[in-house]
């Protein structure tokens, strides 16, 4: 059972019942450390062996991010350092032995409580299935009662193109053309 | 049961406006009247509308072009020496062809997946959307628990294994009809897996090529997930957007790739669209844009030794390599697109070439499908777990609620409908019952039987009889007066539709009558079928055994020279032309021809043999 998080020697410790393990290394706060905030930043000598990224993937990458393509030679060596840097970084993590352990996907209570009330029972849907009826004398289907109105104006009830830049009648206005490849 | 003439109607009211061949019939049954529903460019996209530029170009012009193109095609051909080794086309029967299909299904809800937005069709532009539906900054996702209902009948349906626990993740992507740069997906843990859905032969159209036995095909997984925003294209490069439809709950299907012919992939998308209604889970189809398909098709020899086919999808290993062709929103766009693309890569093959993975686009009445950019990779859509959402865990006694409330599948009700002496009928006219006004038929032809064994209680060797006689009347002779109509059950009530039956049945009135009956009840006559009967003195009255001798006299010496044939040249068959005048010389229905014949060799005479 984790107690806390601590600080100290550059990195974070993860408190438990008489001991304290690195969140990162599990070694304890007296052990030499494996790693440091320093070894996850390239030293220039590193970041000449790094792996060297192509322009037409820095390129690509920019591309699937929507963002703009660099305008100079040397906006784009730039680009390609910090990126180099990033990866190195991104290597590092990657050394870290994360066999059987869940990814944090969001901080939430996990405990069994909490996901049973989470859990969607038949109670959860209740007014659900009360908008539907069963249809046909022998051959009976289902049916999601569909004349019922319903009032989402708590939720739609707001300029909805308001902040448009461009707008034709009730629609936003965009103009793009298919990349060529 | 039905005769062919009924069967190419049905057939005709569902083909779509024609194209320039006739045209397979997947949507069978459809009464005309929703033909017309064709005729407006209604396509909608389903989340996959990057490569959908063609797809808003209105239905009627893309047919239009489509006539266009394949006369040209006709008349180049014609002036042109055929090339005899490009009239054969590309070698099919030395590849296999393998296909794996996801289709995308709108989901029957109230709400939106993430807000409290209302769901609609056809409303005015952006009027039904909510701050996270356009990924206004600060927003955030609320999963509506509701639209678990279809989605969950919807894998049941198809045989799913639903899983207690799932979660949604972001597929990143910049388009314009995807505010927030990614669509919300169920990646890592979707939440139904491993299904199948079993193709009988009638489930395949009339004159194709079908198997004998059932085909099985394995349901990889079900995911639910966002559709986007609807574009409107102002050529050449404006796009006008409504949020209305953008996070409306989908769901994405994805099967094995254990299809291996171009009818059976576009009959499994039938079938499935067929079960999504008949859950309730889905309500429009392919024609309304609530429905779409990608296929992904690959080839590979049909001689095994090659070792290049290494390709491995969802576990199938030993493929070769794959192109998706997106956005097929149609069942015969499903079929020709396979068929283009199958060509397209055996050409290129056995031309020394290698196939490109990668994203291809095929347009109603093109003849090959048409490279629309190289397929992103997986990695490039940097899925991630979304934290913003919690993940959805389901309780099992909902599932256990859900199947055992699910309405009777197809595959069931067929299977009543046709095994045993219960209903009678063949799996042709089953399943043509089941996929008439949305089960309404059916429901009314259960009615009609019940009602028809009421009359015969007492007499059980009729119910054989019975299922099949009221499939018949409810199929042919009534679905004849409703053809270009709508359906409705009230128009001749269940239990007038039993009486004239069961007239029939007795053979208290002729056939003839009987379908007189019909039209005029369903023309609106308010008496009951009984009392027609009555005033209209309908009933079949035999003749007395006086009226047979007098009416067999009177022929015999009308044709004496007949007469002197048969007694004396023993020519005995002429003795059935008799017999045939006697019954066409009175009332239908008066004359048996046992009793006629027996009357007839009486007086000749004649022994009774021979």
């Amino acid at each position: 059972m984790v107690k806390g998080l601590k600080y100290g020697r550059d990195r974070w410790y993860r408190i438990q019942e008489d001991d304290a393990r690195c969140v990162v290394c599990a070694a304890d706060p007296r052990s030499e450390p494996t790693w440091s905030v320093e070894s996850l930043l390239p030293n220039k000598a590193q970041s000449a062996d790094a792996p060297k990224i192509s322009s037409k993937q820095l390129h690509h990458l920019l591309r699937l991010s929507a963002l703009p393509l660099p305008e100079t030679p040397e906006e784009e060596a730039k680009m390609l350092d910090t990126l180099s840097a990033q990866l190195h970084f991104v290597g590092e993590i990657q050394q870290v032995d994360t066999k059987d352990v869940t990814p944090l996907r969001a901080i939430r209570d996990e405990t069994k409580a909490a996901e049973k009330e989470q859990t969607i029972t038949l109670e959860t849907l209740k007014d659900a299935f009360a908008q539907e009826k069963v249809i046909g004398k022998h051959h009976k289907r289902i049916q999601r009662d569909t004349t019922i109105p319903i009032d989402a104006s708590d939720v739609e009830d707001w300029d909805v193109l308001g902040s448009a830049e461009r707008k034709v009648g009730k629609y936003f206005v965009v103009d793009s053309e298919r990349p060529q490849e | 049961m039905i005769p062919s003439t009924t069967r190419t109607t049905l057939a005709a009211a569902s083909i779509r406006p024609s194209t320039h061949h006739s045209c397979r019939c997947y949507t069978s049954c459809l009464p005309l009247i929703k033909r017309k529903i064709y005729d407006r460019p209604l396509f909608r996209l389903l989340h996959t509308a990057r490569e959908s530029l063609k797809d808003d170009t209105p239905f009627r012009k893309a047919l239009k072009d489509a006539a266009k193109k394949d006369k040209k095609e006709k008349r180049e051909h014609l002036n042109r020496p055929s090339n005899p080794a490009k009239l054969r086309g590309p070698h099919v029967d030395n590849w296999e062809l393998t296909v794996g299909i996801e289709i995308h299904a709108e989901l029957n809800t109230v709400q939106k997946l993430f807000s409290g937005a209302a769901t609609s069709v056809n409303q005015a532009p952006n009027t039904h959307v909510a701050l996270f539906d356009m990924a206004f900054p600060g927003s955030q996702p609320h999963f509506q628990t509701q639209t678990l209902i279809p989605a969950l009948r919807a894998a049941l349906a198809l045989n799913c294994d639903i899983q207690y626990r799932s979660s949604f993740d972001r597929k990143h992507y910049f388009y314009q009809d995807q505010p927030t740069g990614y669509q919300i997906t169920q990646y890592y843990e979707p939440f139904a897996r491993d299904g199948y859905i079993t193709l009988y032969p009638h489930d395949f159209p009339p004159g194709s090529a079908h198997p004998n036995e059932p085909v099985t095909i394995g349901i990889k997984q079900v995911q639910m997930e966002q559709d986007t925003a609807k574009t409107i294209q102002q050529p050449p490069s404006t796009h006008l957007l409504d949020f209305n439809r953008v996070s409306h709950p989908l769901i994405e299907i994805i099967t094995l790739p254990q299809i291996h012919d171009p009818t059976t992939a576009a009959v499994c998308v039938r079938k499935i669209q067929a079960i999504l209604k008949a859950v309730n889970a889905a309500t429009a189809g392919m024609e309304l844009g609530g429905l779409r398909a990608d296929v992904n098709v690959s080839i590979r020899p049909r001689d095994k030794q090659l070792t290049d086919y290494q390709h491995s999808y969802s576990g199938v290993t030993g493929l070769g390599q794959r192109t998706e062709i997106k956005n097929l929103a149609s069942l015969k766009a499903v079929e020709d697109a396979i068929i283009a693309e199958r060509d397209r890569q055996i050409e290129l093959l056995e031309g020394g070439g290698v196939v490109e993975g990668e994203t291809r686009g095929w347009t109603l009445g093109n003849k090959s499908t048409k490279r629309l950019r190289g397929k992103e990779g997986e990695i490039d859509y940097r899925y991630m777990p979304d934290p913003d959402i919690p993940p959805i865990f389901v309780d099992p006694e909902l599932v256990d609620h859900l199947r055992s409330t699910l309405p009777r599948l197809s595959d069931e009700s067929v299977h009543i409908l046709t095994n045993g002496n219960q209903y009678n009928l063949t799996p042709k006219d089953a399943s043509t019952l089941l996929a008439l006004d949305d089960g309404e038929r059916l429901d009314y032809y259960y009615d009609v039987v019940e009602r028809l064994r009421a009359r015969f209680a007492a007499e059980p060797a009729m119910e054989a009889r019975i299922g099949k006689s009221a499939g018949n009347w409810v199929l042919m002779e009534l679905g004849g007066l409703v053809r270009n109509e709508e359906w409705s059950s009230t128009r001749v009530p269940s239990e007038q539709l039993a009486s004239i039956i069961s007239h029939v049945l007795r053979k208290t009135i002729t056939g003839r009558t009987a379908k007189t009956l019909l039209s005029m009840k369903y023309d609106g006559d308010e008496r009951p079928v009984d009392q027609i009967i009555a005033d209209e003195n309908m009933l079949v009255r035999p003749l007395s055994d006086r009226e047979y001798e007098e009416l067999a006299k009177g022929l015999l010496e009308e044709k004496a020279d007949m007469v002197r044939d048969i007694v004396e040249k023993n020519q005995f068959k002429k003795v059935k032309w008799f017999v045939g005048q006697m019954m066409a010389r009175s009332a239908e229905g008066t004359v048996e021809p046992d009793k006629a014949e027996e009357v007839l060799r009486t007086l000749l005479p004649l022994p009774r043999e021979n």
